[in-house]
């Protein structure tokens, strides 16, 4: 334990004065928070994958749906009307699903007369997700459509954009939880692949070697310190949303648990990565090839039911999904059983790529 | 006889066609300084890896303090203090730190004086706030040298330890490495400067092209193969060398100058009581011993210019 906290100390002590490692770990993802922040917090726009439930089940609510579905920017499953609609939302982890509710074809009716107010119909969904304000734009159109059957009507129906999970959560509280996920993706792995490059380029892993420390204990160290640091980007995210953004999200010790094993997975990985390549600069490049598309993969940004079919097989195979969709789970959800589901997968996979990374790296020349 | 500290038998490594190290044997025993001497490209870091168990040989055995260097080096890794041929401190760590994380390693706590005591024996303890990277290359080694010492080991390996240096900063290190010879450590030392292993080693081994070619103390293989003392007779004129030559000795004059050759198993002073016996005068006399740049020229066939071999 002595050996382990003394690489951790001097790797941390060297970590934190490198204005690089300094600057990626804890100041980028602020950056990303307040420039995506501010941009998605009032956004607009359309798609895909649309789970609805018709509670009206009338001639107009039909019709809106036919309408909807003539657009071919939706793939409509229909949710039956006896299901709890926020529950399910929440057990299926959907990003974007879509409520009509009793009465909806009477307001229509009145709506063209002129007789009252336009119908509503819910579209409940995941701000940070491209999808939700795609779909909004697409919905809303069509609902104004309807005004088509009347005369001299404007609005006939409207769509109301709602989040899912807490009433009072808004983008910023669906954004940072994938945030959290990138940055456990991107801090260990990018760096440790480089580190390990420049390690053996440099000599250190000879040196380390003329040591009792063991490459395990050595890639402790480094799972250790990357934990703290998330820890502490962690703490700092959750201070700039709500200072800056009145967030609501919370952090849940399943949270915890899931950024713990999933930085013990992306360490490992990072190693492994590291193991097969020349110099930091080739290192570094590696990662970006394998992490970006992780990322944009990974349901963090995109629906990815709305992927193509091989590419949502892909998706399934990537660690990062699971950390994405479990963070999302406990944090935006409450979903505690999908994110315990994910743990045990991240937490398998970790053990797999530590063992190979482990065995993969010899500090002896050959 | 000493204990033996480190032996390898029969110790080959090869790549593809070459072989880096050639039916390798040597004994080093324990408080010697004990040096490996030999052009770039000659094995003497292959040789030392092995050794050090940072690299598996093709085949032949090594032990150090009786263990296998390929299955036992764990056992006796706290033993030995190594400081490889490419050292370089960890960038943004000052020495001070780089000290504390290596007794972390070793098991080993070390005070702040301690720590102190031990950069100021290598000369850096000044250099408290400096991070790694912006020591000069003297300094590097004398970190490196110090960090190979926080496991207060028995042996210690220096690989090339003055390569790139100026001689000044050479000198230091050379003070350093004589300061634990004389405090008894055992030293094994990989050098391509003939009067560096000439001042600090016990005993010399030449290797080239993978092989050990001699073995010995500094003395031994100056005397036997350096080629022998040349003594200069001042004023002993022609006269001086003729009786040389019926002496049976070959010699040289130059302005009245002699110089005589002496075999190189001969004692220049029985030679000069041979002289003294044959009533050759002289005013006075010098010897030129020669010194292992002769006893390397002889046996490898070429001299050493920092490292490179020249035939």
């Amino acid at each position: 334990m002595s050996r382990i906290f003394s690489d951790f100390k001097a790797f941390g002590l060297a970590y934190l004065r490198s204005r690089t490692g300094f600057f990626f770990a804890l100041i980028f993802p602020v950056i990303l928070i307040l420039v995506f922040g501010a941009i998605f917090s009032q956004s607009g726009a359309q798609k895909i994958n649309l789970p609805v439930q018709d509670l009206d089940d009338s001639y107009w609510s039909h019709t809106y749906l036919k309408f909807l579905d003539k657009t071919g920017a939706f793939s409509i499953q229909m949710i039956a009307s006896d299901v709890d609609f926020d529950q399910y939302i929440k057990d299926e982890l959907l990003v974007l699903a879509m409520q009509i509710s009793p009465g909806f074809g009477t307001s229509v009716s009145n709506a063209l007369n002129a007789t009252g107010p336009p119908a509503s119909i819910v579209l409940k969904g995941d701000p940070t997700n491209s999808y939700f304000s795609i779909g909004q734009g697409a919905a809303t159109a069509v609902a104004s459509q309807l005004a088509f059957y009347g005369h001299n009507v404007t609005d006939v129906a409207v769509v109301v954009p709602q989040t899912i999970g807490k009433p009072q959560y808004t983008f910023i509280d669906f954004f940072v939880p994938g945030m959290i996920g990138f940055t456990a993706l991107t801090t260990p792995m990018f760096s440790m692949s480089s580190i390990c490059s420049e390690y053996r380029n440099r000599g250190f892993f000879k040196l380390l070697g003329s040591t009792p420390l063991t490459k395990s204990e050595w890639l402790a160290a480094k799972i250790l310190w990357y934990t703290v640091l998330m820890l502490a980007s962690i703490a700092i995210m959750y201070a700039v949303g709500i200072a800056v953004f009145d967030a609501h999200f919370t952090i849940t010790p399943m949270a915890i648990l899931l950024v713990i094993v999933g930085v013990f997975l992306f360490t490992s990985f990072g190693m492994f990565l590291g193991v097969f390549v020349s110099n930091p600069e080739s290192a570094s490049a590696l990662a970006n090839a394998i992490g970006f598309p992780m990322m944009f993969l990974s349901g963090i940004f995109f629906q990815v039911e709305s992927m193509p079919v091989y590419l949502q097989y892909i998706a399934k195979a990537l660690p990062l999904t699971y950390l994405a969709e479990g963070l999302r789970a406990t944090m935006s959800l409450g979903n505690d059983v999908v994110a315990a589901t994910d743990l045990v997968i991240l937490l398998v996979s970790g053990i797999v790529v530590f063992v190979i990374a482990a065995r993969s790296m010899s500090w002896k020349g050959k | 006889m000493s204990e033996i500290v480190l032996e390898a038998k029969g110790l080959v490594k090869t790549y593809g066609d070459l072989n880096a190290v050639d039916n390798l044997d040597l004994q080093v025993f324990k408080g010697e300084v004990y040096s490996m001497l030999g052009p770039n490209g000659a094995g003497k870091t292959t040789t030392v890896e092995i050794l050090e168990g940072l690299r598996d040989p093709t085949s032949g055995t090594a032990k150090v303090f009786g263990f296998d260097v390929q299955k036992d080096y764990d056992k006796v890794r706290s033993k030995v203090g190594i400081l490889p041929q490419t050292f370089e401190p960890w960038d943004r760590i000052r020495p001070p730190e780089a000290i504390a994380y290596w007794a972390g390693l070793f098991g080993r706590k070390m005070s702040k004086k301690d720590i102190h005591e031990l950069l100021k024996m290598v000369d850096l303890a000044h250099k408290d706030k400096v991070g790694g990277e912006r020591l000069s290359g003297g300094e590097k080694r004398r970190l490196g040298i110090a960090m190979a010492l926080v496991g207060e080991p028995e042996l210690i390996f220096l690989d090339e330890p003055t390569t790139g240096l100026d001689p000044q900063a050479r000198r230091g290190l050379w003070e350093i490495i004589q300061s634990l010879a004389d405090v008894g450590k055992t030293v094994f030392l990989t050098t391509h400067y003939l009067e560096e292993a000439e001042n600090l080693a016990d005993r010399v081994s030449i290797m080239n092209k993978g092989k050990i070619i001699v073995s010995g103390s500094p003395e031994e293989l100056v005397n036997l193969y350096g080629g022998g003392t040349h003594v200069v007779l001042r004023g002993a004129g022609e006269d001086g060398a003729k009786a040389l030559e019926k002496l049976g000795y070959k010699s040289t004059v130059h302005n009245r100058d002699v110089t005589a050759h002496v075999p190189g198993l001969m004692r220049t002073k029985d030679f000069m009581a041979q002289i003294n016996q044959a009533g050759i005068a002289y005013k006075d006399f010098e010897t030129k011993r020669p010194s292992l740049e002769e006893v390397f020229f002889n046996m490898v066939g070429g001299r050493m210019e920092e490292g490179v071999l020249k035939q």
